[in-house]
């Protein structure tokens, strides 16, 4: 989704008002709790919260020119890959296998048999339209964050088409921009 | 929950590609990984995956040859890496700079792009972007543009920082020719029509 993503296609930078910003807050700390204590530090109440308005309804959350989390169409909030290889723990994780690392990288959708193979790992709670984070087979950082388009138990049943949406992935539009002017 | 902050893991991302270490073999360029790799990482990739400078990875034929020289000599150090590094990106004209940590840059490409805009059904504007990468004033290009063709010249603002010349009728031929005479410096090699895909000047 962020395939491809530079400085050109912001097209508006706001500073939010701090009843905007508590919202913001609140709604990734519903999405997070992991994140709890540290929203504190990710995201201060003092300091400025700009929000990134980009092409295709995208909106970035940026702190001291760092983008920090990102949604679409005020869905739910995701972090960016960056902010996610410091705290694993807070997101789900999906595992592809080895074979479908380059196609991730490369942006494509993640297709359910990639999940079921062996070496693919389903984390069964999963409901459809969810934030995950995906994992690669014998990798320890996250390769790409998605968004479930089906339940975990869906993918293993129905194995076909489409289970997660590639939303940011590494060496993506949006981790080249690991800060903002 | 648990009330103790997790601490944040710091990862280690190459310096080459930008990715974290252990995904180095995926990145652009593995061959120009390696050495890094082995200075920063040891152990994430077995020492025998990294000596052989096998065609597994993405490597360009060029870099290949270059990794061969340098894996020749032994011992890694890093001033060798981005030395020659940097020979493999300089040779190619107008690579997009990739700097260390994948950090974005403005494509600096220097190349003049004319564009075609019709504006009414028979009148058009030729936009000319990309001067000012040449060290051009804008501002006294598109007066001697508006004085040569006696038509109306401007200097508009783009999305972004980017500026453009916008002149109005269809001068694109001629203006092929006026931006080298008037500016040396300008190749015609890197004047660029927009057709749907980019077409070389000198034709």
């Amino acid at each position: 989704m962020f395939k491809k993503f530079s400085f050109e296609d912001i097209s508006a930078q706001n500073q939010v008002k701090a009843s905007v910003q508590r919202r913001i807050r609140q709604s990734i700390a519903d999405e997070y709790p992991g994140l709890e204590p540290l929203l504190d530090d990710l995201l201060p109440k003092k300091s400025p919260m700009i929000v990134v308005k980009c092409q295709n309804h995208l909106n970035l959350v940026v702190v001291n020119n760092v983008p920090l989390f990102f949604n679409i169409r005020d869905g739910p909030y995701m972090p960016t890959l960056r902010l996610l290889h410091q705290y694993p723990d807070i997101m789900k994780k999906f595992q592809v296998d080895r074979g479908a690392i380059k196609f991730v990288l490369s942006g494509a959708n993640i297709m359910c048999p990639g999940l079921t193979s062996p070496g693919g790992v389903l984390d069964n709670e999963v409901e459809e339209e969810t934030p995950v984070a995906i994992m690669a087979e014998g990798k320890q950082h996250a390769l790409a964050i998605g968004y479930t388009k089906m339940s975990a138990k869906d993918i293993k049943t129905i194995n076909k088409g489409i289970g997660v949406d590639n939303m940011h992935y590494l060496n993506d539009g949006l981790w080249k921009m690991e800060r903002l002017e | 929950m648990a009330a103790e902050k997790p601490a944040p893991v710091r990862v280690l991302y190459c310096g080459v590609c930008g990715l974290p270490a252990e995904y180095c073999e995926f990145g652009h360029d593995f061959e120009r990984c390696k050495p890094w790799l082995r200075a920063h990482a040891p152990g994430v990739y077995p020492e025998d995956l990294l000596a052989s400078s096998s065609s597994g990875g993405v490597a360009g034929d060029k870099d290949v040859d270059k990794v061969g020289e340098r894996l020749q000599g032994v011992g890694i150090s890093a001033a060798d890496g981005p030395s020659s590094a940097g020979d493999a990106s300089g040779s190619k004209q107008g690579e997009v700079k990739r700097l260390p940590g994948g950090k974005i840059k403005k494509k600096d490409k220097q190349e003049v792009v004319i564009e075609k805009i019709v504006r009414n059904k028979r009148k058009c504007v030729t936009v000319v972007k990309g001067l000012e990468l040449f060290g051009v004033k804008l501002s006294d290009a598109s007066k001697k543009l508006g004085k040569k063709f006696a038509t109306g010249a401007s200097v508009v603002k783009g999305p972004t920082e980017k500026e453009q010349i916008d002149v109005q009728g269809d001068i694109s031929y001629d203006i092929v020719e006026f931006i080298t005479d008037t500016w040396p410096d300008v190749p015609e090699s890197a004047i660029f029509f927009i057709e749907d895909g980019r077409k070389v000047a000198a034709s």
